[in-house]
């Protein structure tokens, strides 16, 4: 390898070139050991690494600059690291023929075959000439051989596409950046990447434009987490100003080796002076990625090709084997044993045959050697020569025909253009080539909630503030009849307020524009490996999804304003800007309760505001801590660095204002008003905290003028409207999407947020102007508290104000009891709790997420205490959790409250149909979800997943006694004791009486643990399907696999056996694809084994009249083209397109679907029964033209022609017989089959007069198409053969019609009769006597039986007893014992309380 | 629609009939009386056949003479394979009860014979018997060459084991008058085999074209004076050895032998009486439990006079009827409930 090779070498370096080789070439050894004790040595001193055992050590790789200066240590080091170049495919030209062979070979059934071509060379068992025997395995092998050629050709395709994208390198040539392919770029090189350019290898990040030397990437394409992550320039690059000159850049790196664990990376850099610099994976900017709101980067390669950790967690394809070939291999067994019976009869036979004869008789003649064998040695050979003769017994063709059909129906289900999604530009993607009949046999569905379900689009949907709901009816209707495509036209001319969709109209282009690029549409799915995703992501570059920054799609954004309290807000807002307000009486409390809601919804969260386009710098104050923390760590060190902070340099308004009343604050903001920049204390207030960072007042429109000249400039899209500069550019980017629809709903309030820094806020508040909140503290939300707070000081009233937000659990019960603005207050306040409560109960049988808003006012000293505390809490260092827990609850209490919002998480269209349907069809669904309880049963209820009438087991909380339906939700925790090895029997009984059963809660593994659980205890065929990276092992671990290809990126999709683009689309993909595809296959591999059978049988019954000797009555080209050539393609053809009832009838009648599930296409009997039938038929087929020529002087050929000619009608009529629909298609197929053997037969009979021998096919069929006989024993063949069964057939039609078979023959009727048909059908009464007749003991009327009986409440409290003996954690235990106790517990808060 | 980019192709599937599996089926739409008509018609014409072939089968005049039993002391003598040379005749008498008219074949018929075993029918030499390369003898194991090392001509077990007893009937017209009635040895073969497949190697003098060959080792003779009378049948092409060469399906199969030559008072067939055949009994099948027998036969258009083909279409034929009368009632019985025989 010679990576600088094009690179011209100055006078220097062809000595150091080729002293390097020397020194290569004498220690060629020496070298990686001369590295090992270096790194060892050098991590020993580095410290903190030193759990590195020596021979670890040798596991690091050192990485120096790609320059000029270090070519000599360059070549030591980098030299041998592969380069970016990536090479996903098998095979080469050149190892194509003998890889894929060996691959094949690894199949059982090839070497089956190949075992049956070799013991054809063993003379004295020969059966067959040599080569012929050879002719199917090659076939065979040669069909695979193409298919695969073929598939490793499209990855071939697509790694070149990717290896030729172009990147920035520094090139030591030109010293400059130059463009370069991907492939061309190498460990040490430096890379220079703007703002959405895909990074092309692991890179140590050097420079950002940003100041503080942050680096924003999107990982979608890696994790599928849509948020941005945070990257950070190495320690000491991040104070230098200007961009890293990497022609001085003289340090080396030392990391490990290249390894698959996305997250770590450790390592350290080494600067010339020794001095060294720890790295981490902040540092690390992975291949795949993409540069988000940062305008530059630049980094040094560690990791190229396929040492980045993206390729070494890109996993190939998966191969799964599906239970209907499992089933088949199992009767492939039957099979063998049965050639086995068949070989050892012969063999019997043939020794029986020969010691009959006392002398040999002469038409026996010797082996070539001349000797004559015992009959017990020629019995013995006789049994190898039937095991060649009969091979065909054991359907060699099956495989290949299963793979080609799989392929034909995976074809037709990916051409569905129900499956098509316009918004998204995608259709259903096939990734397992391998299990689609599994799609027609699942009984468990397990799916995710967020984002699976639902859109995880979070839409303010109602309000309620001061005991008065807002039902925002506009809005309701913008989301009735929202259409994305055709949001903007819709929104400018139904909307009542203009201007605000205006805003929106104006800022969603701008902020869909910049990550519509061919580089970012194409890299991120290198990743993937998939071409598929390939096609769609460059098809989708055009399409505005909201990547660029999470949950702003314009149905979360564009919230319509209730009119009433629009108006009420606007009532207001005049007031406090009239200077004549003493005047006119205090606004009622309620105005004040509506600011103080909309301030709190516009700062009690942790959105980032940025710009779209725009490093992130320019709009926040301060960036560094400004974007959006992620994990819980990060945010308490940010916590504790704020607070320790703060408290030692106490804030000067913390002095100035004395304690004021929390009553006189309410008259206080009152007579407040005059205008911001008036206002003296404002600016007293807002001058010192300005410093360094701009005004942000000042600074707004500038740059929202700027931000929209970008976006014009990138999209083309029009300018903002003079009158709402700022905040139609600016773009929120939230942790959570409920936090960005509270915030866009609070913005359509014209109280929008404008930035946020670690220490201040600025809300817009549209008639006060920019307020600057001072920022005390942030209690991030945690799982315990299930809320969250900030702390502020009022810029208004110079109050110190906590506003909470959290669960209306959490929240109701830290009200103040006391209101202190006296009773009359008290008694105000009591009535807007009780009100906002039932506000809150209806917006939960809704579905909506219910959050409540309060405040807290506090006075200085109450602050000065809770502070001092706090941070006593901060410093200490042991159970420092438990103490700033409770410093929290300290905090969080006496709360007023303000309000509540409803936010919808819509569900996606046609989901509740879906889960009916496939309720209907005996799925049991389960519903895994980490979202909480309450959002898990709303959500559940909504999609029909529980019915209203339900009775909830809520173990964990809350149980009931039993109803009509049950359903069960569990929590994360309770699961826990579950999934216990001694308690999971009683978990699965309890699930199998409930129709429905809600996990929340759950962790990624919990929910991979119940799909295990349920798969192998229940050994039932499973389904998952999610959309985010959380579900990726739920989805590995069914037997089904399925990826929503959504918000969330890639990582469920690329974990997935098929990948659709809404959950809807499962009903007919499992319903109507999965019942064909079962159907269709399963009768295809029956009818495989029939027709080998009952052509095999044939010869076998011939060894009853030729002393079984092994001789064939046909010809061996005959033999193996009938298998291969002229009945191959028919049943191919069958089993692609047969359709024994149409979709919309599988659509209509869900039932339908539970014969998959019982697997009625292929039992073990109906196995048996058609080899019995093929049996009959080859005794018919053999037997009636023997007894016609019986005693003739018909040659042994001439007896062949018309067995195989009636073989081959009888073997295609069966086909026709079977199959419930005939197409031309088929027909042509059909006739083809039949000219082809026809047209074969009379040529060979033409041309070989000497081949082949000892067959004799010369003018054979001619004479017999002359023959009248000929004729006549062949019809009559094919009679006494199909009667049988074509009698069954009809009569099984008219007397005892299955259930397909009569939805078979709705699909005949007319258009009215069918509705009626089909009205019937569903009626209570043809249900019953489906289910009678069909019952199943996971039949749902079978459950709604079990269920009302007592065991069923039996087997609740015996699972909740076991798991109150087996508990051993405390507070599950007690959770579960007042549940034990107290059976008949209240109601829980949700639809199921009336 | 609008989003539908303009150089990226749509993914969206193509809206046919053919990708959306929506193809017209013409699946018989088989209503009850289509069916129950189909039934019926395949009824009559599978009893109607039955009775035509019965018919024809009647209508054929067959005779078997069994000689094993006659001939008992030749067979004695040819179980040992010593006494090749020694001729042994014996005389069949018969009594024909009914004339045969037409044409009238001779068979002869071998009984537990396995002419089909796998070994056996391999031992041949296609290219040899089709004259192109006469010394070919590759698949001919264990009769290739001769003792001296001479290929075999023809080679092979089919050939070494050459039906070779030869018949002569004689018509008793009175009591003391036997007529020899006349037979044809030839257009026994199937055109084919005589013409294409089995050809001497072209000479001038058939003696000459078998030079440096030789004959099988049960024969007498060598091939190309296999028929004395007529040099034309001589070589490969004799057809009593392209008979043979044809391998039967079966242990027990008959092969024709002779024709009758229709003159003299034979013009109308086989006048009824009585009849002898002297057997010059060569062939010996005692030693594997065999037996011979001759056929005198003649023929229809619907083969030999083996009932089965006929009684079988008799009984598919009713078979088919008792279905159709049966389903006839079930169909009757459901209409009131509107059920139709649906497949």
């Amino acid at each position: 390898m010679q990576p600088g090779s094009h690179r011209i070498l100055d006078m220097t370096e062809p000595l150091q070139w080729a002293r390097y080789h020397w020194q290569r070439l004498i220690g060629r050894t020496n070298t990686d050991d001369d590295e090992r004790p270096y790194s060892y040595s050098s991590l020993l001193a580095c410290g903190g690494k030193s759990s590195q055992t020596p021979r670890l050590a040798g596991k690091h790789r050192v990485v120096v600059p790609h320059l000029q200066l270090f070519k000599e240590e360059y070549e030591k080091f980098s030299g041998t690291y592969v380069n970016n170049r990536i090479r996903t495919t098998k095979y080469t030209l050149l190892n194509f023929v003998p890889r894929n062979l060996f691959e094949q070979f690894h199949r059982v059934a090839n070497l089956y075959f190949l075992f049956l071509v070799v013991l054809n060379w063993v003379p004295l068992v020969e059966a067959f000439q040599k080569e012929i025997t050879m002719l199917p395995l090659v076939v065979v092998l040669t069909i695979i051989a193409i298919k695969d050629g073929l598939e490793d050709y499209r990855k071939y395709k697509i790694d070149k596409q990717i290896n030729n994208l172009v990147t920035k390198v520094y090139s030591r040539k030109e010293k400059k950046y130059v463009d370069r392919c991907w492939k061309d770029v190498t460990v040490g090189d430096f890379i220079h990447l703007s703002c959405n350019e895909v990074i092309p290898a692991d890179m140590v990040l050097l420079f950002s434009t940003d100041p503080d030397g942050i680096c924003h990437i999107e990982t979608s394409g890696l994790d599928g987490e849509s948020n941005l992550k945070q990257k950070q320039v190495v320690r000491r690059y991040a104070e230098q100003d200007s961009e890293v000159d990497p022609e001085k850049f003289s340090s080396r790196i030392e990391c490990e080796s290249p390894n698959n664990d996305l997250n770590r990376f450790r390592g350290f850099l080494e600067h010339s002076n020794k001095e060294r610099v720890g790295l981490s994976k902040e540092n690390l900017l992975l291949r795949g990625c993409t540069i988000r709101n940062t305008e530059a980067v630049m980094g040094i390669v560690v990791y190229a090709g396929h040492e980045t950790k993206a390729m070494l967690n890109n996993s190939g394809p998966r191969y799964k084997r599906s239970k209907l070939e499992r089933r088949a291999n199992t009767d492939v067994l039957w099979c063998v044993l049965l050639l086995v019976i068949m070989c050892v009869t012969g063999a019997l036979g043939h020794g029986i045959w020969l010691s009959r004869y006392e002398n040999i008789p002469f038409f026996n003649i010797p082996e070539p050697d001349g000797h004559t064998t015992s009959p017990v040695l020629a019995g013995f050979y006789m049994f190898w020569t039937m095991i060649i003769l009969l091979q065909v017994l054991i359907p060699i063709s099956l495989y290949v025909s299963i793979e080609i059909v799989k392929l034909g129906q995976i074809y037709f289900i990916q051409s569905d253009v129900d499956f098509y999604n316009e918004k998204m530009g995608s259709t259903v993607q096939c990734r397992a080539l391998n299990i689609t009949e599994d799609l027609g046999q699942i009984q468990y569905l397990f799916s995710d909630k967020t984002g699976t379900l639902t859109e995880n689009k979070m839409v303010f949907r109602r309000c309620s503030v001061a005991g008065f709901d807002y039902c925002h009816e506009e809005n309701a209707k913008r989301l009735e009849s929202y259409q994305e495509a055709a949001s903007e036209d819709e929104d400018s001319a139904g909307s009542p307020s203009g201007s605000l969709s205006n805003m929106a109209k104006s800022r969603a282009p701008s902020c869909r524009t910049v990550h519509g690029r061919p580089l970012g549409s194409v890299s991120s799915n290198h990743l993937t490996g998939s071409c598929f995703a390939l096609e769609s992501r460059e098809g989708a570059s055009e399409v505005p999804h909201s990547r660029q920054a999470a949950f702003s799609s314009p149905i979360e954004t564009d919230v319509v304003p209730d009119t009433r309290l629009l108006d009420k807000f606007s009532q207001i807002t005049p007031l406090l800007f009239t200077p004549t307000d003493e005047t006119v009486p205090d606004p009622p409390p309620e105005t004040l309760y509506i600011i103080d809601f909309f301030i709190a919804l516009a700062i009690c969260n942790t959105v980032v505001v940025s710009a779209p386009n725009q490093p992130r710098q320019k709009v926040g104050l301060s960036s560094l801590r400004g974007t959006p923390v992620k994990s819980l760590e990060e945010i308490k060190s940010l916590f504790q660095r704020l607070s320790v902070r703060r408290s030692s340099s106490p804030s000067p308004a913390r002095g100035k204002e004395p304690s004021g009343a929390p009553g006189a604050s309410v008259s206080r903001l009152a007579l407040f008003s005059r205008t911001k920049p008036a206002s003296p204390a404002e600016g007293e207030l807002s001058q010192p905290r300005g410093g360094p960072q701009d005004p942000d007042g000042a600074a707004g429109p500038a740059e929202a003028g700027k931000a929209a000249r970008d976006a014009g400039v990138a999209g083309g899209t029009a300018a903002p409207p003079p009158g709402q500069p700022s905040a139609s550019s600016l773009c929120y980017e939230a942790e959570s999407p409920d936090e960005a629809a509270l915030v866009h709903a609070a913005r359509a309030y014209r109280c929008s947020l404008r930035a946020r820094a670690p220490e201040q806020v600025v809300v817009d508040v549209a008639a006060l102007g920019p307020l600057t909140f001072r920022l005390l503290h942030t209690l991030p939300f945690d799982a315990v508290r299930r809320r969250m707070s900030v702390v502020v000081r009022h810029p208004l009233s110079k109050q110190v104000v906590v506003y909470t937000k959290g669960a209306d659990s959490a929240i109701m019960e830290l009200l103040s009891v006391a209101s202190p603005g006296g009773p009359g207050l008290e008694k105000q306040q009591m009535m807007i709790r009780e009100r906002t409560r039932k506000h809150l109960d209806d917006y939960a049988r809704r579905g909506l997420r219910t959050l409540c808003v309060a405040k807290r006012v506090m006075s200085d000293t109450e602050y000065a205490e809770w502070l001092r505390n706090h941070f006593l809490a901060e410093t200490s260092i042991d159970n420092r959790e438990e103490l700033l827990l409770e410093s929290a609850m300290r905090l969080e209490n006496k709360l007023t409250l303000l309000g509540a919002t409803g936010i919808e998480d819509r569900l996606q269209e046609g989901v509740p149909e879906a889960i009916e349907a496939l309720h209907k069809a005996g799925i049991k669904i389960w519903m895994l979800t980490g979202d909480k309880q309450e959002t898990a049963v709303n959500i559940a209820y909504a999609c029909k997943l529980l019915e209203p009438n339900d009775k909830l087991f809520i173990l964990n909380t809350e149980s009931k006694g039993p109803g009509l339906r049950a359903a069960l939700v569990i929590t994360g925790k309770t699961l826990e004791f579950a999934l216990q090895e001694s308690l999971q029997k009683q978990f699965l009984e309890l699930t199998a009486r409930c129709q429905a059963v809600v996990c929340c809660r759950a962790t990624p593994l919990q929910k991979s643990e119940v799909v295990k659980l349920v798969r192998s205890r229940l050994r039932v065929m499973t389904l998952a399907i999610g959309d985010g990276a959380n579900d990726v092992s739920m989805i590995q671990v069914a037997d089904i696999g399925i990826g929503i290809s959504g918000q969330e990126g890639m990582q469920a999709v690329m974990a997935s056996d098929f990948a659709v683009s809404q959950f809807r689309h499962l009903s007919k993909l499992l319903l109507v694809h999965g019942h064909w595809c079962y159907t269709r296959l399963s009768n295809m591999i029956l009818y495989f084994f029939y027709k080998n059978v009952a052509y095999v049988n044939l010869l076998f019954w011939y060894q009853f009249f030729c002393g079984f000797s092994g001789t064939s009555m046909t010809d061996y080209w005959v033999l193996i083209f009938f298998n291969l050539l002229f009945t191959s393609a028919p049943p191919v053809i069958y089993g692609v397109l047969e359709k024994d009832v149409s979709a919309e009838t599988l659509m209509q009648l869900p039932d339908l679907y539970r014969s998959g599930q019982r697997s009625e296409a292929y039992l073990p009997l109906t196995f048996w029964v058609t080899l019995l039938d093929a049996f009959y038929q080859s005794l018919a087929c053999f037997f009636v033209p023997y007894y016609t020529y019986q005693g003739s002087d018909i040659d042994i050929f001439t007896f062949g022609n018309p067995l195989n000619t009636a073989a081959l009608f009888i073997i295609l009529l069966h086909l026709v017989i079977e199959s419930k629909s005939l197409t031309w298609i088929h027909m042509l197929v059909i006739t083809g089959s039949i000219l082809c053997y026809f047209s074969f037969a009379l040529a060979f009979g033409a041309v070989c007069v000497t081949c082949n021998p000892p067959s004799n096919p010369y003018w054979v069929m001619q004479e017999h198409l002359v023959d009248p006989v000929f004729y006549l024993v062949c019809v009559l063949t094919a009679c006494v053969a199909l009667l049988p069964r074509f009698i069954y057939r009809v009569l099984q039609g008219s007397l005892f019609p299955s259930p397909i078979l009569r939805a078979k023959h709705l699909d005949r009727l007319p258009a009215e009769e069918r509705t009626e048909a089909l009205k019937k059908w569903r009626g209570p009464g043809q249900m019953g006597q489906l289910a009678s007749k069909h019952a199943d003991h996971s039949a749902v009327e079978s459950e709604r039986i079990s269920v009302s009986d007592p065991s069923a409440v039996f087997a609740v409290m015996s699972a909740t007893a076991c798991a109150v003996e087996k508990g051993t954690l405390p507070v599950c235990e007690t959770a579960l014992g007042s549940d034990f106790s107290e059976t008949k517990a209240s109601g829980m808060a949700g639809p199921s309380k009336d | 629609m609008k989003r539908k980019s303009q150089d990226c192709k749509s993914r969206l599937p193509d809206n046919s009939a053919m990708k959306q599996q929506q193809l017209p089926a013409f699946r018989l739409q088989l209503s009850a009386n289509e069916i129950l008509s189909g039934f019926f018609a395949t009824g009559v014409f599978c009893l109607g056949m039955g009775v035509i072939l019965l018919l024809s089968a009647k209508s054929i005049r067959e005779i078997e003479i069994n000689y094993t039993e006659k001939c008992a002391s030749c067979a004695k003598l040819r179980e040992d394979a010593t006494n090749f040379d020694k001729e042994c005749n014996c005389s069949v008498s018969f009594y024909l009860p009914q004339k045969m008219e037409g044409n009238v074949y001779l068979y002869y018929k071998l009984y537990g014979f396995y002419q089909n075993l796998y070994r056996y029918i391999l031992s041949r030499s296609n290219i040899q018997l089709v004259g192109t390369d006469v010394k070919d003898v590759r698949n001919c194991a264990p009769f290739k060459t001769s003792d001296e090392g001479l290929p075999i001509a023809p080679c092979g077990a089919i050939a070494n084991s050459l039906f070779n007893d030869t018949f002569v009937l004689l018509y008793n017209f009175n009591s003391s008058t036997q007529i020899k009635v006349p037979m044809v040895r030839t257009a026994t073969a199937w055109w084919t085999d005589k013409y294409v497949k089995f050809q001497n190697p072209t000479y001038q003098n058939l003696s000459h074209a078998f030079e440096g060959t030789a004959k099988p080792p049960n024969w007498p003779k060598p091939v190309y004076e296999l028929d004395e009378e007529d040099p034309r049948n001589n070589g490969f092409i004799n057809d009593d050895f392209i008979v043979w060469m044809r391998t039967a399906a079966f242990p027990t199969f008959k092969k024709l032998h002779r024709r009758l030559h229709r003159i003299d008072s034979f013009t109308e067939g086989l006048p009824a009486g009585s009849y002898s055949f002297i057997i010059n009994y060569n062939f010996p099948v005692s030693k594997f439990q065999g037996q011979k027998a001759l056929v005198l036969s003649t023929l229809t258009w619907s083969g030999g006079s083996s009932l089965f083909l006929g009684l079988a279409y008799l009984v598919t034929g009713a078979v088919t009827l008792l279905a159709f009368f049966s389903m006839m009632a079930v169909h009757l019985k459901l209409k009131e409930r509107k059920t139709f025989f649906l497949q």
